[in-house]
């Protein structure tokens, strides 16, 4: 190619250098300066933006609410892992094993969830959960089991549990389709051998599938852990606000609380600075956790 | 081959929980479309039937008491400006990092792509402030640049892996013809690379039409409601007025788009999801 050095990083300036200001201004510069304000006791306006050094830090180790609120948040983790793990993981060797004719229309419906908002899932959740008109309530009726209803959100004990299954049930269709990707690339010859060798489905399933199909669900619960960790307080402030009596409260959520509503900006910007290192903690750990040798047959 | 009685039934068998699961995804959906209909009234007797009769009064409600019509417009400039601009700044960054030869590139895609990592709560408290200082608070088109910079990443990896397919010779040949650099981004790479830009702009699209908190956070007035917003405030009116067949009617108005666009492009957007999921 005939062109000068200069005309080269002419067009490499064009290509790189705008698009690099905006991130730098909109994600790079906003994360650091977060780390920044975690030191000051700050509630929005200059005048009162005073240094504490690490101030927000030792409220943050004696807050009694934070500890419950990493609960809440590793418990929505679990909870989401098993749940959508075990229902993706079945759905995907149903849909791939049985050569069923309708695979695809239930690949196309379980997947829907996936794209729908956040406001649209909690919002008829709230209504599936509700207590006098709710399906759970009148299911629970209609079954004779009325003496487990309650108001499930409204519930201190069972408010965080119901924020379970609407998050699996958006989930799901995505980590099956993953999952779907890579049972298809199984080789075929393993189960004919593993059929030859006298090995029953279940046998078949994990000796061959799980092992084979392991870096995808790696991938798949990573994944999933990262979204929670990163996202779950937009569930929780559509469904419960964190409520009742901070029974739902996760970190995100609890942020939003202290900085947007109370004002506490500092101390807010201190939690964050938590969920930051608590995130990327999380993923070294089980990353550590999760190598195992790459299985060759 | 022979099937064993046992291979039938469990056949059979496995479909129950299919089944089951198709209903459990579609009847809420189905319910709200239905629960649109219905007079409030209604709603409480026969919460979860078919509407009596089938009443668009909800929508007009929706529509002069709460101003919907304002948040969808909000919602399509956000969603259009917000995806226009994310390839703007992606396509080109994809081309040079995939493409060209320079000192950092490795460092830059990983600075990137670490960003879809790193949870973006801790920025949003400084970013707020930012977006104030320079004006665009309560500003649908300062959330659209906040939505385009926060899918960046995303799109320069997705893009980048779907630029590494096209052959090189095609780049050499419009350059030895007399393209410039400029030339054979515009007119070569991008319309070969228009299948990976289609996709992850409808992904984007979805993401910008869905999102609700960070527009919670950076938007104030009603007036500058995006659709989320507007149905998370009809929601929590509706617990004090139970309006609750217009709110049915706001989710309808939100979904609908989305559906038409999975409708069309759901082949892309499940690869696309994946694929993303995958690599990420």
């Amino acid at each position: 190619m005939v062109q000068s050095k200069k005309q080269k990083y002419m067009f490499l300036a064009f290509c790189l250098v705008p698009t690099f200001i905006l991130f730098a201004i909109f994600t790079l510069y906003p994360l650091f300066s977060g780390l920044y304000y975690s030191f000051f006791d700050w509630s929005g306006s200059s005048s009162n933006k005073t240094f504490i050094g690490f101030g927000n830090y030792i409220k943050l180790f004696n807050d009694a609410i934070i500890p419950n609120t990493i609960i809440h948040d590793y418990f929505l983790v679990v909870t989401k892992v098993i749940g959508i793990m075990v229902l993706a993981m079945f759905f995907a060797v149903a849909l791939t094993q049985l050569k069923l004719k309708e695979a695809p229309f239930y690949r196309v419906i379980f997947f829907f969830p996936n794209i729908m908002s956040v406001v649209v899932i909690g919002i008829l959740w709230m209504f599936i959960y509700n207590p006098s008109i709710g399906l759970v309530n009148s299911g629970l009726e209609f079954i004779g089991l009325e003496s487990l209803a309650k108001p499930w959100l409204g519930d201190e004990k069972w408010a965080l549990p119901s924020l379970v299954l609407p998050s699996v049930w958006a989930g799901i269709g995505l980590f099956m389709l993953m999952l779907i990707g890579g049972i298809s690339n199984i080789d075929k010859s393993y189960y004919e051998a593993a059929e030859i060798d006298g090995a029953t489905q279940w046998q078949q399933y994990w000796k061959v599938t799980v092992p084979l199909l392991w870096p995808q669900i790696k991938i798949a619960i990573l994944y999933i852990v990262i979204t929670t960790l990163n996202g779950s307080f937009v569930i929780v402030q559509v469904m419960t606000g964190g409520g009742p009596n901070n029974a739902t409260h996760v970190m995100g959520s609890y942020l939003y609380q202290q900085a947007f509503v109370q004002f506490n900006f500092g101390y807010g910007a201190t939690i964050g600075v938590m969920i930051l290192v608590l995130s990327l903690l999380t993923v070294l750990i089980l990353q550590f956790f999760m190598r195992r040798e790459k299985v060759d047959y | 081959m022979k099937r064993s009685v046992g291979q039938i039934l469990g056949r059979g068998g496995i479909r129950i929980p299919l089944i089951l699961w198709t209903i459990a995804v579609l009847y809420p959906i189905f319910w709200m479309f239905l629960g649109s209909f219905k007079s409030n009234a209604e709603i409480y007797r026969n919460p979860w039937g078919f509407p009596e009769t089938f009443n668009w009064q909800n929508y007009v409600d929706a529509w002069t008491n709460y101003n919907i019509g304002t948040s969808v417009l909000n919602s399509f400039i956000v969603t259009i400006v917000g995806a226009v601009l994310t390839l703007m700044l992606a396509i080109p960054t994809a081309y040079a990092i995939e493409r060209i030869n320079f000192r950092g590139s490795k460092f830059l895609f990983t600075l990137y792509v670490s960003a879809m990592m790193i949870p973006m709560v801790l920025g949003w408290i400084p970013l707020f402030f930012l977006l104030s200082d320079l004006h665009l608070l309560d500003n649908i088109y300062g959330l659209a640049i906040v939505y385009a910079v926060s899918q960046l990443p995303f799109t320069i990896f997705v893009l980048t892996s779907f630029m590494s397919t096209i052959p090189k010779s095609l780049e050499e040949a419009a350059a030895i013809d007399g393209l410039s650099p400029y030339g054979v981004l515009w007119k070569v790479i991008t319309p070969l690379s228009m299948s990976g830009i289609i996709t992850v702009t409808i992904m984007n699209a979805i993401q910008f039409w869905n999102e609700y908190f960070m527009a919670l956070i950076f938007l104030q007035s009603s007036e500058k409601y995006t659709l989320a917003l507007a149905i998370d405030f009809i929601s929590s009116e509706a617990q004090y007025t139970n309006a609750w067949g217009t709110l049915f009617a706001s989710l309808v108005i939100a979904i609908v788009p989305v559906i038409i666009l999975y409708a069309i492009f759901q082949k892309r957007i499940a690869e696309g999801m994946t694929e993303g999921a995958i690599k990420g």
